[in-house]
Parts: structure tokens; sequence; C-alpha cells
């Protein structure tokens, strides 16, 4: 099997599950499991040194070890996530439309992540776009739709200005070829590097782009969230690390005025990062939906994996592509378990749930896996990525950006707490005593991928090893590791030292536990309650504004959605202006003003 | 695994044996201490001893499977923690004592007791749990931004090896004064001592997340609390205060920080949770900033 087949493939088989699910939802559905999967077995199967097989027209692809890294992510996370489609069949609007763009959207971005010149790279790109922003009005909201595509669309049209000027000054598309002239022409890279790093920021949602997240996230149908968390927020990422390690970047910025050692721009995107920690933080920490938490979650961690890629150093890129890893796995288990409660009880604002862990308890602890991920808190994969970029901050000395970072990370704990006390444990509200566990079929893919957070939070190396060749690839220096240590700039990390440590320190306190006389089970109502009788389970929950005296001190801050919506009203108010001269009842004004803007189009064109 | 054979884990179980041993003989000792401030006569210096074991052979309650994983979780994360804490030159897994272990896997510990206090079910776990956090954010940062310093400038996050360069230059503690004031404070807050007692606030929200326990749950929450004082203390004691040439010394250093942190908690009230963070966010973040910005800047203190 080759790279061309397998896209092509994926492209021809959304339309089969759109034929197939006009016969039968649940056959349709079921294309959307095998599709992803065959996918990661024929990827998995023939390693990195995948054959890129022969080009159709302009589509041309060419395999790469980054390629296949972020493939292989993305198959596995929509493999996993695909299994809870079947379920949602009854609740979409338009389940075959669905399950179309669900395939559409992953040939767009397996296309992208191998493309050899900029058009195929682009249009793919395109197609991923506008198959998830088809989905997510699936959901909650159309607005939500509109902001992302918006967003997107100013991302893309970046993206493709960068392009045009490459193509303008060297008369080529083919990637490879372009970056590596762009040393020659240092203005226009200049341009290029911060037009293709806007469109990068714009996808992976960070600050001040990241108002699409929560409200795409958050409003998308329960199982597309974790597509979009998990996979196609890490498009951005793709484009980031096209920017910073292919394109040669810091030899473009040698000349400019250096802070702390690293170029101004680079810097600069270090604070844009850093800035997307904090905001996403305490965005996280206040939000009451379990949905828009995680979405601003994935902010705060985007931040990390800018500054890991901006770093651009032996540790700091094996950081943030394992974090792309461990991050993409994480938040879709978390955004999986969380589609499952609300599968059961329909609702997933925090304050309106309360004590599933007794009727949920394999969705519990998976959550539980993904949130140990996600804060980075080891035995899990997500602590790996984080050492890897303290230890880079570390040895550059950015204590502002370091700041940021420990601020994240131990705001991370805050957040991911919320849900987990809110939602899970705490007292069941009577309305859910009859809820189930979530069918099996749901449960399989979620231990899955906490199964693979685990693994990777214990044994990374093999994981390591191939981002270490990656990094080779890209003429960065790769990771080293010996046995099950990983060598850090300043010190060693045996994370399955810590594993066993962890364990042993957890079979004495089984053994004290279990040697010391059982305890008498009593219920959750069945507690001290300072003399007071209380019967009612709803009213004895703390779930409303968990963190109300810390939402308090920031409660007043200013909003960036302001800026969007005062933005959009000028441009409705230009809208006006225009319609009121040139649209209004005469014929003539509005035929003239047509042919000035004709005319103004080809000239702009000619002097071009 | 480099590191792993028999005798390093064996030594690493000492440790945590010892630490905890340590602690609660030093918690007692505190304990007589403050007893004679306050014109008492104090409990014996092993009463700390005493009750741990009677809550352990108590028969208690249980609110349910996660009531009592998390406190297993809560006590195995701790004790992974000071398996791997370097006590004078008894080093159990050399070059592997990552200062960035210590944070993180001690948030193993920390996520386990807050996750059973909650599972109890009561909401005043819950606050008390939702106040530790928060104080969490307050603490953590100045700390952390006055060790990416050192690590920084010694180019070494391993605890042993910080230990091993102040045995050259002498103690971080008169080379780097305002960054051992943060570290002091945090560690204030880390202990949970007063002023920053928020999260335990006996006669406010009746002690917080320890309100269900009892038996054996609390009595394991008891070894946990005691193995995770002397993770903290010790931390500043080697970061700060050159570790020790033996265990004496050691021990030494050990007590003195402990009975510092406990006199001053016992001579001031308690701060609201927002003052808490205000606070941390005001002086130590400050003060941390400038340390860092003195040993990156202009390398003082450090060569």
């Amino acid at each position: 099997m080759t790279i061309t087949m397998i896209v092509v493939g994926l492209m021809a088989l959304s339309l089969v599950t759109y034929v197939v699910s006009k016969m039968s939802k649940g056959l349709g559905s079921v294309l959307t499991i095998l599709g992803p999967l065959v996918a990661l077995l024929f990827f998995l199967l023939e390693g990195s040194g995948i054959a890129s097989g022969s080009s159709i027209g302009i589509l041309q692809f060419g395999a790469t070890k980054l390629g296949w890294f972020f493939s292989v992510t993305m198959l596995i996370v929509y493999g996993c996530v695909a299994f809870f489609n079947p379920y949602w069949m009854k609740k979409l609007v338009h389940p075959s439309a669905y399950n179309m763009l669900y395939i559409l959207s992953l040939a767009g971005t397996i296309g992208m992540f191998f493309a050899v010149d900029f058009i195929v790279l682009f249009i793919f790109l395109e197609i991923a776009v506008f198959a998830s922003m088809f989905i997510i009005p699936f959901g909650k909201s159309r607005n939500a739709a509109v902001v992302y595509f918006a967003m997107s669309t100013f991302g893309s049209f970046a993206f493709l200005y960068a392009i045009f000027m490459m193509y303008g000054k060297f008369g080529s598309f083919d990637i490879s070829f372009v970056l590596g002239q762009l040393a020659t022409e240092p203005t226009t890279a200049i341009w290029v590097i911060i037009l293709m790093g806007i469109a990068a920021f714009v996808k992976l949602g960070i600050f001040p782009f990241h108002i699409w997240l929560p409200m795409a996230h958050g409003n998308a149908p329960d199982t597309f969230s974790p597509i979009l968390s998990g996979g196609l927020v890490k498009i951005g990422a793709f484009i980031a690390i096209m920017v910073v390690a292919i394109a040669p970047t810091y030899e473009v910025l040698k000349n400019s005025y250096e802070v702390m050692g690293l170029p101004i721009l680079i810097y600069i995107v270090l604070i844009i990062a850093a800035i997307s920690m904090v905001v996403g933080t305490l965005m996280a920490i206040k939000q009451d939906d379990a949905k828009k938490l995680i979405a601003y979650s994935s902010v705060a961690n985007a931040g990390y994996i800018i500054v890991g890629i901006a770093l651009n150093d032996q540790l700091s890129l094996s950081g943030a592509m394992m974090h792309i890893f461990a991050h993409a796995i994480a938040s879709a288990a978390a955004f999986l378990s969380i589609g499952a409660v609300s599968y059961r009880t329909g609702t997933t604002k925090i304050s309106e749930l309360g004590g599933m862990i007794q009727k949920m308890p394999i969705t519990y602890t998976v959550y539980l896996i993904s949130i140990i991920s996600m804060a980075g808190i080891p035995p899990m994969a997500g602590f790996i990525s984080k050492w890897l970029l303290f230890q880079s901050l570390a040895s550059h000395g950015l204590m502002f950006i370091g700041a940021a970072a420990f601020f994240g990370s131990v705001g991370s704990f805050l957040y991911v707490f919320r849900p987990l006390s809110g939602l899970f444990l705490g007292q069941l509200k009577p309305q859910h005593n009859h809820v189930k566990e979530a069918p099996i079929f749901m449960v399989v893919p979620m231990v899955i991928l906490s199964g693979i957070s685990l693994f990777f939070g214990v044994l990374p190396n093999g994981l390591l090893n191939f981002i270490g060749k990656i990094q080779v690839e890209l003429g960065v220096e790769g990771i080293t590791t010996v046995d099950t240590a990983i060598m850090g700039n300043n010190g060693l990390l045996d994370p399955t030292l810590v594993f066993i440590n962890f364990g042993l320190g957890f079979v004495k306190a089984f053994i004290i536990f279990m040697s010391l006389s059982k305890s008498r089970k009593v219920g959750l109502m069945d507690t001290y309650t300072a003399a007071e009788f209380v019967y009612d389970p709803n009213v004895y929950h703390y779930a409303k504004s968990y963190y109300a005296p810390i939402e308090r001190l920031y409660e007043k801050h200013p909003d960036i959605v302001a800026l969007y919506k005062g933005l959009v009203q000028r441009v409705v108010d230009l809208g006006r202006l225009l319609q009121f001269i040139f649209f209004k009842t005469k014929p003539g004004t509005t035929a003239l003003f047509i042919v000035l803007t004709i005319i103004l189009v080809l000239w702009g064109e000619k002097i071009w | 695994m480099v590191a792993l054979s028999i005798i390093n884990v064996l030594i690493a179980m000492g440790v945590a044996l010892f630490g905890f041993t340590l602690q609660t003989s030093v918690a007692g000792v505190n304990r007589k201490i403050i007893g004679r401030m306050q014109k008492r006569y104090g409990p014996k210096w092993y009463q700390e001893f005493r009750d741990i074991f009677k809550a352990l052979s108590k028969r208690g309650i249980t609110h349910g499977w996660v009531f009592d994983f998390g406190v297993m979780m809560a006590l195995g994360g701790i004790l992974a923690t000071a398996m791997f804490m370097p006590v004078a030159n008894i080093i159990a897994f050399e070059g592997y004592d990552n200062f960035f272990i210590f944070v993180y896997l001690f948030a193993v510990g920390m996520l386990g007791m807050a996750m059973s206090a909650s599972g109890s079910g009561n909401p005043l776990a819950s606050i008390g749990v939702m106040r530790a956090l928060s104080q969490m954010v307050g603490y953590e940062v100045p700390f952390m931004v006055v060790i990416l310093a050192l690590v920084s400038a010694y180019n070494t996050s391993s605890i042993s090896g910080l230990v091993a360069i102040q045995q050259d230059l002498g103690w971080n503690i008169i080379r780097l004064p305002i960054g051992a004031l943060v570290a002091f404070i945090c560690l204030q807050g880390m202990l949970g001592k007063k002023p920053f007692d928020t999260f335990i606030a006996p006669a406010e929200i009746a002690s917080g997340p320890m309100v269900e326990y009892g038996g054996k749950q609390l009595g394991m929450l008891f070894i946990m609390h005691e193995v995770s004082v002397f993770v903290e203390v010790s931390l500043f004691v080697n970061i700060f205060l050159g570790g020790g040439n033996n265990v004496i010394e050691f021990i030494a250093k050990y007590f003195v920080v402990y009975t510092l942190a406990n006199l001053i908690a016992n001579t001031l009230g308690r701060f609201k949770i927002d003052q808490v963070i205000t606070f941390y966010y005001k002086v130590p973040i400050m003060l941390a900033l400038l340390q860092a910005g003195l040993i990156i800047f202009l390398g003082w203190g450090v060569n």
C-alpha cells in the first residue's frame, strides 16, 4: 500500500460511506470505524519507510518520518473516536453527511501531512477544514461554525498569501525546494515566516485566535469534539514545525536583534505562547461546561507545543512532538469520557451532574488517566513531554516563559480536577439513578487510549527514539536515550524507575490497607453535616462555581471576544454603508459600482 | 533501568522509612516545644506515633472504592517521591533524583488524596480540596521559578547534584538569600502551616479534606502527611542548606527548618484563600523573578 493509494482510497471511501449510510446508517458508521483502522494498519505494517506511490496529476506525495508520525497519531485518534459514531446516528440531523465528512476530514489531514508541494498541501488542508466546518453545526450551535470558518479562513488566507509570495520569488510550489531557498531572500523569508506562523497559530488556537476552540469544541457533536482537539488542531503544530524546523528560520533570523540568545521574533512567539498558556489556564478554571473546559485546556497545551517547536533544539522539539502525541491521546480520551457521560445523561454541564463514578466507574477511570496525562503527572505520557520542555526552558534560562509554563502546569491540576470532583465524584443526583455504564463499544476505545497514555508514560523510549530520527530528518540533533532513561541537558529521567517506585509505594500502601481491619461501608449521604439534617443530594454537592475564590480575582478581565465583536460590527457597518450608497434604488449606480470594482481588480492584476 | 538494583530499591525504602520516623519524631518534639511556648506541659515526643497507630487499629468507615483507592494512591505516590530523596550521603538513585520528579510525582499523591476526599461525598471536603489546589497555584510558581534559575545556572536539575555544588561553593541560603526567603515562604504554604493553613482550617470547614476520615484511612493519611512533610522540608534543606555531610548534620538542619516554620505558624493568624493567592502573586513571585534575574543575567551568587 502506498500513501497515494491510502489517501485516494480514503477519499473514495468517504463517498461510499455516504451512499451506504443513505441505505443503512449503522453500516455507514461501521465504515467510519473500519476506514481509519485499516489505514492505521497499513501505516503500521509498512512502517515509516512507507512507499509514496506514483503521482496522479498534481497529486504527489512524499513519505517523511514527520508525516508518518502525525498520520499515525491522527489515525489512532480517528480510529478510536469512530467507535462512538454508531451510537450518535440517531442523535445527528444528517447522519450520512456526518459519516462522509468524518472520513473526508481524515483524508484531508493525511494528504496534507505527506504533500510535497504547497498547492496540494493547501487543497488538502482546506478539505480537512471544510469537512470539519460542516460537521460542527450538527451540534448545538451554528454560530460556532461561523466563528470557526472566519478564523480558519483568516489563517488559510495568510498561508495562501505566503505560498504565493514564495511562488513569486522562486517560481515553484515544491515545499523542500522553496523553503530551502528562503535563506537567500531574507525580507521575503521574514514575511513568509510571519504569515505561515499566523496560519499555525490559528489552527492550533493560540492567543489571540483561541476563541474558536471553546466555541467549536464545546458545541460540536460529542463524537467530533475529540477529533477537533486531539486531531485537527494538531495541523497547526505541523505547520509550525514546517515553519521553524523545515524552513531555515534560525538562519534567516541570525542577524536580527537577540533577546536571551534567541532572535527577537522567536522570543515574541514564545511570549505569545506563554500568554496562551496563562489565558487558556485561567479560562479553563472558570468553565462550568466540561467540554469547554477541555477546549480551553487545549489552548494552554498548544502554548507548550509552540514553545517546544519555537526553541527548536534537541530537547524542546522532542518535547513538543511528544506533547503533540500525548495531548492528542489524552484530550481525545477526556472528551470521549465526557461524551460517554453526555450519551447517558444528555448534559456536559458540571453543575448538573455529580457522582457519576457510582454508575460509570470505567469512564471515570479513563477520565482520571487522561487528566493525569494532561496535567503532566507521572506515570503518564504527558509527564515525559513536560519534563523535556522544562529541561529545555531551564537550560535556556527563560525565566518569564518558565514562570508561565509552571503556572499553566500547576493551573492544569485545578481545571482537570473540576470535572473530576464535580461531575464524577460527590453526590449522585436522584434523576441519574437509572444511568448505566457506557456501552461496551464505547468503553473499549476509551480503554485503549488510556492504555496508550500509560504505556508511553512508562516506556516512552521506543517513541522517543523514533522522534529522535524525525529530528535528524529535520536537521536537529536527535534526543538520546539509554536503556529506559532519557538524557536531558541537566539531568536524567527514568520513567520506568518512576513507575516501579510508584508501584512499590502503592503495593506497600495496599498491604497496609489490607492487613488492617475491614471498614464498614456507608452511603455518601451518611457524612458529617455539623448536626444538620440533609436528605437531598442535590443540595449536598459542591460543584457550582467550584473555584469561586480564584474566579473572583480575575472576574473583571478584558475579553478578547469584545474586540472581535467590535471588528464584526465595523465590517457590518461598512457593508451597510456600501449598500446605502451603491445598492439603493437606481440600477445605474449598482452597475457603475460593479464595473469600477472589476476595473480595479484587473488593474491590480496588471501592476502585480 | 540503569540504576535499578535490589540494593538501590532497599536503600530507597530505607530512606522513606527514615523520613517517616524522622518527621514523626520531629513533629512530636515540636508539639512539646509549642506546648512549652504556651505554658503547657505538652505531650510526649512520641505522641504522633501513638496517634497514628491508634488510628490504624480502629475500625473505620468507607464511602466507596474511590475513597479507599485514593488513600492508597496518595500514600503510594508520596512514598515513591520520598524514595528518590537524597539524605546526606545516602542517595538511592544518584542522577535520577530530578527536581521535577519531586514536584510531579508528589502531585500523584496529592491527586490521590484529593480524589479520595471528594469521593467521600462531603461538600466540606471538596471545598478543602478546592482551597488546597488554589493555594498550590500560589506557592508552586515562585518556588519553581527560583529552582529554574538554579538549574539554569548550575546546569543540573538533580538534587544530589545541587547538594554537591554547594559543598564546593557554600550554602545557597548565604549566597542567594532572596531565593531562600522565597523558598521558605513557599515551604510554609506547602506545609499548610499558618498563615497558609486555609485548606485545613479546622474550625471553619471541619478540617476540609480530612473531614470524613477515621480508622485506617486516617492513619494512612497521617503517614502520608508525615512523609510528605519530610519530602518538602528535605527539599529545602538539600537545595538551600547544602544537605549534610552525614545524617546527623542533615537531621540537625531538618529540625531547625521545621521548627522555625512551626514557630512562625504558631504566632500568626490565618489568611483567607484569596488573600493567600494575592499574597503569593505580590511578594514572593516578584522576589523570585528578582532572584532569577540576578542569577541568570548577572550571575550573582552562583560562581
